[in-house]
């Protein structure tokens, strides 16, 4: 009975490894996704969400398959980014998140820790595969990135079979909270600095990252970010002459 | 007597009003980073980097110097105070260093911490004022050939000297490595890996992901690491700093032990100040006669790490400023330091910049010594600061360290890109990888490439002329056998036992 509980228990582990595997390998294109929503509002140049959603599915359906068979008849066409991201990068990792299933996991923090950094190391083998290579004796712009990716992807698989092979801790555990507004006090702090000046933008910033822990007190917080705030604002353009806009642009004008 | 002329000249420079000034900032701002637990060097320096934009190239190199050791200094106060080990590179002290505090003896701990550190400091000074010359000409005997094998020697060493597992320390420099390259190609312009972000044009900034790595990631981890750490303060007033006779004889071999030691260690590239503590602390519990003393407050306990660490804090400057090669992350800060003056670290800067070169070794004993006369009598105003709660302090933090990488560039792309390291560098810490190596790598990556593409290109593509010219092979020799040794089971065991010491 102990015996089929604890097998259950990881195979509904491996599935779900195997499941986070699989979105690890579209990642760079919902990634784009995501980003090409941006133009319906006429943000940045590119390809609408229509068109990335067509050009990746084709590629990953079709046109890698295709230029996979292409390779081995001998046919040397020039594959399109997309036809390589898959080949170089989304197919290995669903190979690996199939084999998953079939394995035990001994260690996952090295396991997970291994096959995230081997996505890594294969998204920059793609990222320099339109970068030129060898040129006689001398290195083209591409040798290097690929020469230290390749090892990487070496190094990485050595990881994840360690994290096969023996035992060792499980996952760490992952708290959401203070990450979470820390970013998101990063992220406001990059997108208003320009436009909102320092003063508003750092008390901001500073009562997000507050919100980070379950201790802080508000009205602690206020008087010390509000103290924080002043003093950068001394510190930063007057001391030390950095310039830097201090309050938003529509007071000034 | 070159040496003596120089190092007047250097004491000269440095005891000019200004220079004493910003190696006193140095040595404060260094010993306050050191006390806060939660801030470590490698950020502060980071975010101090574009203050010193508006400094003359001399000052600002003295200040980041003194913010170094003076981290050294001040980790040493809250761990024997405390039991907080402000600094990585002082968690060892803690252990005998706070027993002896519980006992009533804090005094005598933090005198003897002092006074070693400022024997060890005075040592690596003399010691970077000899063996700079030297070094400095066989650096001019380096072809391309020979500085590849050199760095590939230094990042080999930053493996056998990384916890834990060497695989993944291995791999951790490769991805350093890899993100090295990211932006323009040096020699065809062009653009690698940039997916057409003009940011990300001129590659990924170091003190970004430096900033990333050790700042947001170390916020972020603390945070969950949730609730208030436990402080038992130190209450009583600390009474008697003058060591006894019997405490002054204990200490002189494990100083002079410890300093032998840290200055070794610092020299060698990927080392530096947490590797010689521990070290020199394993070191005195094998030596000693009676071993169980140690943990119980020994005095040796205090003062070897405490020596060691200040020593290799000092003498890692060494291969920095006769190689140009950064020996760890901090210096590999210095470097970005030098080029924001326009300052090409190497081996000619001894010659061209004298001023700077020995400058900053003068002010190296004179921040030692500024050290010990502030710092002893500051105790108390130290202690109090760590009363300041980590709620208010973790905002104000990630605040700063936004403002100084906004400043850098006035880019705020490079604020997001810090954030997203700093997820990284939290991911890196969840699956226990360590993110030193991860910046040794990407210091030294295009360093690497250019010496590497120059040398092939020189040798008309034959590799082998890493192995026929003479100097290269033995470099290469010796890393490989380093290699070797670590994966040997025998010395796998002795280099995780310097490591467990903290856990116990």
């Amino acid at each position: 009975m102990a015996d089929t509980m604890g097998h259950s228990a990881t195979a509904t582990r491996n599935t779900s490894v195997a499941l986070g595997f699989c979105l690890l390998a579209i990642a760079p294109q919902i990634f784009e996704f995501i980003w090409s929503i941006g133009t319906i509002f006429g943000w940045g140049a590119g390809r609408g969400p229509a068109a990335v959603v067509m050009a990746h599915a084709t590629a990953l359906f079709a046109g890698a398959p295709g230029a996979l068979i292409g390779a081995a008849s001998g046919d040397t066409k020039k594959a399109s980014s997309e036809v390589l991201l898959a080949l170089i990068y989304s197919y290995p990792l669903f190979a690996v998140a199939i084999v998953t299933l079939f394995m035990t996991i001994r260690s996952a923090q090295d396991y997970v820790g291994g096959v995230i950094l081997m996505a890594l190391a294969l998204f920059a083998l793609w990222a320099s595969s339109d970068l030129q290579g060898m040129r006689g004796f001398s290195f083209g712009a591409g040798t290097a990135p690929r020469m230290f990716g390749g090892l990487l992807v070496a190094l990485s698989a050595g990881i994840a079979l360690t994290g096969l092979l023996s035992d060792g801790p499980a996952m760490a555990h992952y708290a959401w909270r203070g990450p979470l507004f820390v970013m998101a006090a990063i992220l406001f702090f990059a997108l208003s600095i320009r436009s909102l000046g320092l003063v508003v933008t750092a008390f901001a910033s500073f009562m997000i990252a507050a919100t980070g822990s379950n201790e802080t007190r508000w009205l602690e917080a206020a008087i010390v970010g509000a103290c924080l705030t002043i003093g950068c604002a001394i510190l930063f353009p007057y001391v030390l002459g950095l310039p830097m806009p201090m309050f938003p642009r529509f007071l000034i004008q | 007597m070159d040496i003596f002329a120089n190092l007047a000249h250097g004491f000269a420079v440095a005891l000019s009003p200004i220079n004493l000034l910003m190696c006193l900032i140095g040595a404060l701002v260094g010993t306050l980073v050191g006390v806060l637990p939660g801030i470590g060097t490698i950020a502060t320096v980071a975010m101090l980097l574009p203050i010193t934009f508006g400094l003359p190239p001399v000052g600002a190199l003295i200040m980041l110097a003194g913010i170094y050791y003076g981290a050294q200094y001040g980790g040493s106060t809250t761990s024997i105070l405390v039991n907080i080990p402000g600094e990585a590179t002082s968690v060892v002290t803690a252990i005998d260093g706070h027993q002896m505090a519980k006992q009533g003896r804090a005094g005598p701990a933090l005198a003897i911490a002092a006074i070693g550190s400022f024997f060890a400091g005075c040592v690596a000074t003399v010691l970077i004022a000899l063996l700079g010359a030297p070094l400095t000409k066989l650096a001019l005997a380096f072809g391309p050939a020979e500085y590849f094998s050199l760095m590939v020697l230094g990042l080999i060493f930053a493996v056998v000297l990384a916890k834990g597992s060497v695989l993944k320390a291995i791999a951790m420099i490769v991805f350093g490595l890899l993100l090295s390259m990211v932006g323009s190609d040096i020699e065809t312009g062009a653009s690698r890996m940039a997916f057409n972000i003009p940011e990300l044009a001129d590659g990924l900034g170091f003190a970004t992901v430096a900033m990333g790595v050790f700042g947001f990631a170390e916020i972020i981890r603390n945070l969950d690491a949730g609730a208030e750490m436990n402080r038992d303060l130190v209450q009583q007033k600390i009474t008697g700093l003058m060591p006894t006779r019997k405490d002054l004889k204990d200490s002189t071999p494990a100083i002079l032990r410890g300093t032998v030691l840290g200055s070794i260690l610092g020299i060698l590239p990927g080392g530096g100040a947490v590797i010689a503590s521990f070290a020199a602390y394993t070191l005195e519990k094998k030596l000693a006669k009676d071993p169980k003393r140690f943990g119980r407050g020994a005095i040796e306990g205090v003062a070897a790490p405490e020596s060691a660490n200040n020593a290799a804090a000092q003498t890692s400057f060494i291969p920095l400023l006769t190689l140009g090669i950064p020996p760890n992350a901090v210096m590999a800060l210095m470097v970005g330091a030098m080029t924001i003056h326009g300052i090409v670290p190497g081996p000619q800067v001894m010659q061209k910049q004298p001023d700077l070169v020995w400058g900053m070794i003068a002010s190296m004993w004179i921040g030692n010594l500024m050290l010990i006369i502030i710092n002893l009598p500051l105790v108390g105003i130290w202690v109090r600061l760590l009363r300041v709660p980590y709620r208010l302090m973790f905002p104000s933090i990630v605040i700063f360290c936004a403002i100084g990488i906004y400043s850098v560039n006035n880019a705020p792309v490079d604020v997001i890109l810090a954030g997203v390291f700093g997820l990284v560098g939290y991911w890196l810490i969840k699956h226990d990888f360590e993110p030193a190596p991860l910046l040794l790598g990407m210091v030294l990556g295009p360093l690497m490439e250019e010496n590497l593409r120059r040398a092939l290109l020189i040798s008309r593509g034959d590799w082998s002329v890493f192995l026929t010219r003479p100097l290269s092979a033995v470099l290469l020799a010796i890393a490989a056998s380093l290699l070797l040794l670590t994966v040997l089971p025998a010395l796998r065991s002795k280099r995780d036992e310097v490591f467990t010491e903290s856990e116990n």
